[in-house]
């Protein structure tokens, strides 16, 4: 995640925006943390200070300030060498980026053998800050920086590249459902395109309650529900998200965390913290 | 002798003399292993013959009690069956409450071992008067509930019984000792206790134990039961361990129809209602209904909720037998899963290794590996036909499963033990262990098997605070705390499900321990105390033949990944488990093999 752009247009950094109670940057950094198996990384400018991360992200410095995003690319992949053959690079200030485009990308990559870069074209411009790199490009980006070449257009010059268009990234029909309109790829540059991206609803996500969190609250449901953030979708169906409760994304992890987002379609379970015999 | 909580003594009885005799217990000994499943290794230890048949007559089989019980302590009223296990050829140590720990501890004694053979199916008597056998040819093939209750009325009041069913005089590996309705269940006690010629125990107290500080004692009491009220234990007093079932099958840690799967289609008809109702879970739910709630001895929280299908008869139900005889058989009718917990009742089998072995032959059969066609997952009057064969031992079929998944699967060949469902030969609980990695490795290096008593790994992988599909270092550090706790509760003896209320769990132990005692017992103490316990039941397994493949899991859980609703990949390699392991052996200061070096076999006082 590229966290060190300039903002200059928005006039605040970007990555402390915040976010249904959370900021875009921990918001985007949960997304990420959500879908890969592998460390999130935060790439950021020398000395910038950054919000509250969730457990377990790691943060990398830019070498210098103000070359740009290929730098942060190879900042970025460089400090996932030996970690990970491939990785989703995205900037902080797309806040409906939906966990569905990120494996969708991911999983395009890496099922192509001769592919180093997925690029998405979406909503008509190539997206090289929402797209899937292989780690090892990490050289080739730190020697384009040194040259000057500071554009990824360089980098994809001299890599075997395959885009995707909406319709090649809708060909998954889960993405297809949840983010019909790509929205994953909108990012927020000015104070108005903020402004009109934060008054837009909280996703749609599903909630049900189980053993005594039922009793405590709502019926079992499944509840529909707008919420952001796991801790939002507790209040939604008055869930006091406490110590003896934890809630799973999608059946999937577990978390006690109030802040981890949730994106449209996402099935949130809340469940005693003593579960088991 | 410590000034409370002991009698300093244990009573071994040579059922084929009918003598017993008194054998000091050293004070060090009770300090360094408490009670309970820790005295009971140390009993085992020194008493058994190294690489005994555990059915034979040189395999003894001990109640051990523990310094809590007797107190007002809540949940304490309980003990530990020790013995080798028929299952396993090592350690197996089953919990129980009842009043039968109270009256057996005021025999005056701290545990009461079996050693031998009686010359017929006896019943052995222990009271102020000694210990006597009289026959028990009238009980023959009675349930232990009939037992328990013809016994009573004939020896009069104050006794209180353990007694066997018709499969553990049948030998059957897996059967249990019952009283009051609660079970040893696990590991074969039964099969031990069948394997004595004893058809049950009586007790009658005689004696009074001292408390070293009553006053504190009864102020802890009464500050546990406040707290055993509180949210820590609401799960368990409001809808019992069966919320777990909805619960496991959202999280994909379910295992059904054998392992073949970690959800179950069937969860909300068995758990009540469809999927709209899924939290209501598990009171009055569809078909099944909950008539009463109930406790064992000496408990403020009441665990116990008893189900009744239509005008069927009241039985308890748990996770641990719906999972067994529901979905890992893949059956979903709540009556017929009652039924069969009932029919487990009554023949004395261990529900779970009943429902993974018979597992485990419905997957022979559909792969034709075994010639039974009507045994079909799914099919409850075959569960119902398979658990009344291996009851009865009536069948070769019948005889086959009675034996276990383990042995079973040797007999039957054809590359079935792959997915024979145990560790150490211990059928699995109802614990994924792709979608729970620290569980997997509690599993894989537990003393006793395949196990979720002893260690509670699941705890961390359900906590959030580490990630469940992903195995590493939390997970063997979380693995090594909760068998710690473990080992400590299990001596004491308290009941897990109090586990919960405390903060500063070592150091709240230690002072009930040092209320009862008058030894000034502290927390760190007791974490040592949890490692000798965990070390000296490691130590006996080595002795009676336990290998490093043995600290394992099943091939099918390592080998067949499973795929999430969320999309991802459950998948647990061979080489993350052994990593673990690795980690786990370090930091339990084994070799890469696991085994302890001599100084720290020395240190456990075992000789
Ligand atoms: S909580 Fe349940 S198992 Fe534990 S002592 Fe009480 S009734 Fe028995």
């Amino acid at each position: 995640m590229l966290a060190g752009g300039q903002s200059s247009r928005m006039g605040r950094p970007k990555s402390g925006l915040e976010w249904h109670g959370s900021t875009l940057l921990r918001r985007t950094a949960g997304i990420m943390a959500r879908v890969t198996s592998g460390p999130v990384v935060v790439v950021r400018a020398p000395g910038q200070g950054l919000p509250e991360l969730p457990e377990g992200v790691l943060v990398a410095d830019d070498p210098r300030e103000g070359r740009g995003p290929l730098q942060g690319i190879a900042a970025g992949l460089a400090a996932l060498s030996g970690r990970a053959e491939i990785a989703f690079v995205a900037s902080t200030d797309m806040p409906f980026l939906h966990p569905a485009f990120i494996r969708r990308v991911l999983g395009v990559l890496a099922q192509s053998e001769g592919t180093d870069v997925a690029l998405p074209v979406a909503r008509g411009y190539k997206q090289p800050l929402a797209a899937g790199y292989r780690v090892w490009l990490a050289e080739a980006a730190e020697r384009l920086v040194k040259e000057d070449r500071l554009r990824p257009a360089f980098l994809f010059e001299e890599s075997r590249v395959r885009t995707l268009d909406d319709a090649a990234l809708k060909q998954d029909p889960v993405l297809a459902a949840l983010d019909p309109d790509l929205d994953s790829v909108l990012n927020v540059n000015t104070p108005g395109d903020y402004a009109a991206a934060r008054a837009r609803p909280a996703p749609e996500v599903t909630v049900q309650l189980f053993g005594t969190v039922a009793k405590g609250g709502a019926s079992g449901g499944p509840h529909l529900v707008r919420a952001a953030t796991v801790g939002a979708a507790a209040d939604a169906v008055a869930v006091v998200f406490d110590r003896h409760v934890t809630a799973a994304l999608n059946g999937d992890q577990i978390t006690r965390d109030r802040m981890t987002p949730l994106a449209a379609g996402d099935t949130v379970f809340f469940l005693s913290a003593d579960a088991g015999g | 002798m410590p000034a409370g909580g002991y009698f300093g003594r244990a009573l071994v009885v040579d059922v084929t003399s009918g003598t017993s005799r008194s054998q000091p217990l050293p004070d060090g000994v009770l300090r360094g292993y408490i009670g309970g499943s820790g005295l009971g290794t140390w009993l085992l230890y020194q008493m058994g013959t190294p690489g005994a048949d555990p059915l034979g007559p040189a395999a003894p089989l001990a109640f051990v009690f523990s310094p809590l019980v007797g107190t007002p302590l809540t949940t304490s009223a309980k003990f530990a069956v020790v013995a080798k296990s028929p299952l396993t050829g090592m350690l197996t140590d089953a919990l129980a409450s009842s009043q039968f720990a109270i009256a057996g501890k005021l025999t005056g004694h701290d545990a009461i071992v079996i050693d031998g053979r009686a010359p017929e199916l006896s019943v052995l008597l222990v009271d102020g008067d000694g210990t006597r056998l009289i026959t028990a040819a009238h009980l023959t093939g009675l349930t232990a509930a009939d037992t328990d209750r013809r016994l009573r009325s004939e020896l009069g009041r104050g006794w209180r019984v353990a007694a066997i069913g018709p499969a553990g005089e049948r030998g059957v590996r897996y059967a249990t000792i019952s009283h009051d309705g609660r079970h040893a269940g696990r590991g074969g006690l039964g099969a031990v206790m069948g394997a004595k010629n004893l058809k049950a125990i009586a007790v009658r107290a005689a004696a009074k134990v001292a408390t070293a500080d009553p006053a504190a004692v009864l102020a802890a009491a009464r500050d546990l039961r406040e707290r055993s009220f509180g949210p820590a234990t609401a799960k368990y007093r409001e809808l019992g361990t069966l919320a777990n079932l909805l619960a496991f099958n959202a999280i994909s840690a379910l295992p059904s129809r054998n392992f073949q799967s970690a959800t179950f289609d069937g969860t909300a008809e068995l758990a009540g209602g469809a999927a709209g109702n899924a939290g209501g879970a598990a009171e009055d739910i569809d078909g099944m209904r909950r008539v009463a709630r109930s406790s064992c001895a000496s408990c403020t929280i009441g665990c116990e909720h008893i189900y009744r299908v239509g005008k069927g008869r009241k039985v308890r139900a748990e996770y641990e037998n719906v999972f067994a005889l529901g979905p890992m058989c893949g059956v979903s009718e709540p009556g017929a899963v009652l039924a069969a917990s009932a029919r487990c009742d009554d023949l004395g089998i261990d529900t779970i290794s009943a429902g993974g072995t018979i597992a485990w032959a419905m997957e022979c059969a559909q792969r034709g590996l075994i010639d039974a066609p009507w045994l079909r997952f799914g099919d409850a009057d075959a569960l119902l036909r398979a658990l009344d064969e291996i009851g009865a031992r009536s069948t070769p079929l019948g005889s086959l499963l009675a034996e276990g998944s383990r042995r079973a699967s040797a007999t039957v060949g054809g590359g079935s033990g792959a997915f024979a469902p145990h560790v150490k030969g211990l059928e699995m609980p109802g614990y994924e262990p792709r979608t729970l990695h620290a569980m997997a490795l509690g599993l894989a290096v537990n003393a006793r098997g395949a196990d979720h008593n002893r260690s509670g790994a699941y705890e961390a992988d359900l906590s959030g605070d580490l990630v469940r599909l992903d195995g590493g270092e939390a997970h063997v550090t979380a693995a090594v705390e909760t068998e710690d706790r473990a080992a400590v509760m299990d001596s004491l003896i308290l009941c897990k499900f109090l586990r919960g209320v405390f903060t500063d769990p070592f150091t709240e132990w230690a002072a009930l321990l040092s209320g009862v005692t008058g030894w000034d017992v502290t927390g760190r103490e007791l974490r040592d105390t949890a490692r000798r316990i965990v070390m000296a039941k490691r130590v006996y397994n080595i002795r009676e033949g336990w290998q490093p493949a043995d600290d394992w899991l099943p091939d099918r859980l390592l080998n067949e990944p499973l795929s999430l609703p969320s999309g991802r990949v459950a998948a647990l390699t061979a080489d993350r488990l052994r990593a673990m392991i690795g980690s786990y052996y370090a930091m339990r200061g084994l070799d890469p093999q696991g085994r302890p070096d001599r100084t720290a076999v020395d240190d456990l006082g075992l000789a």
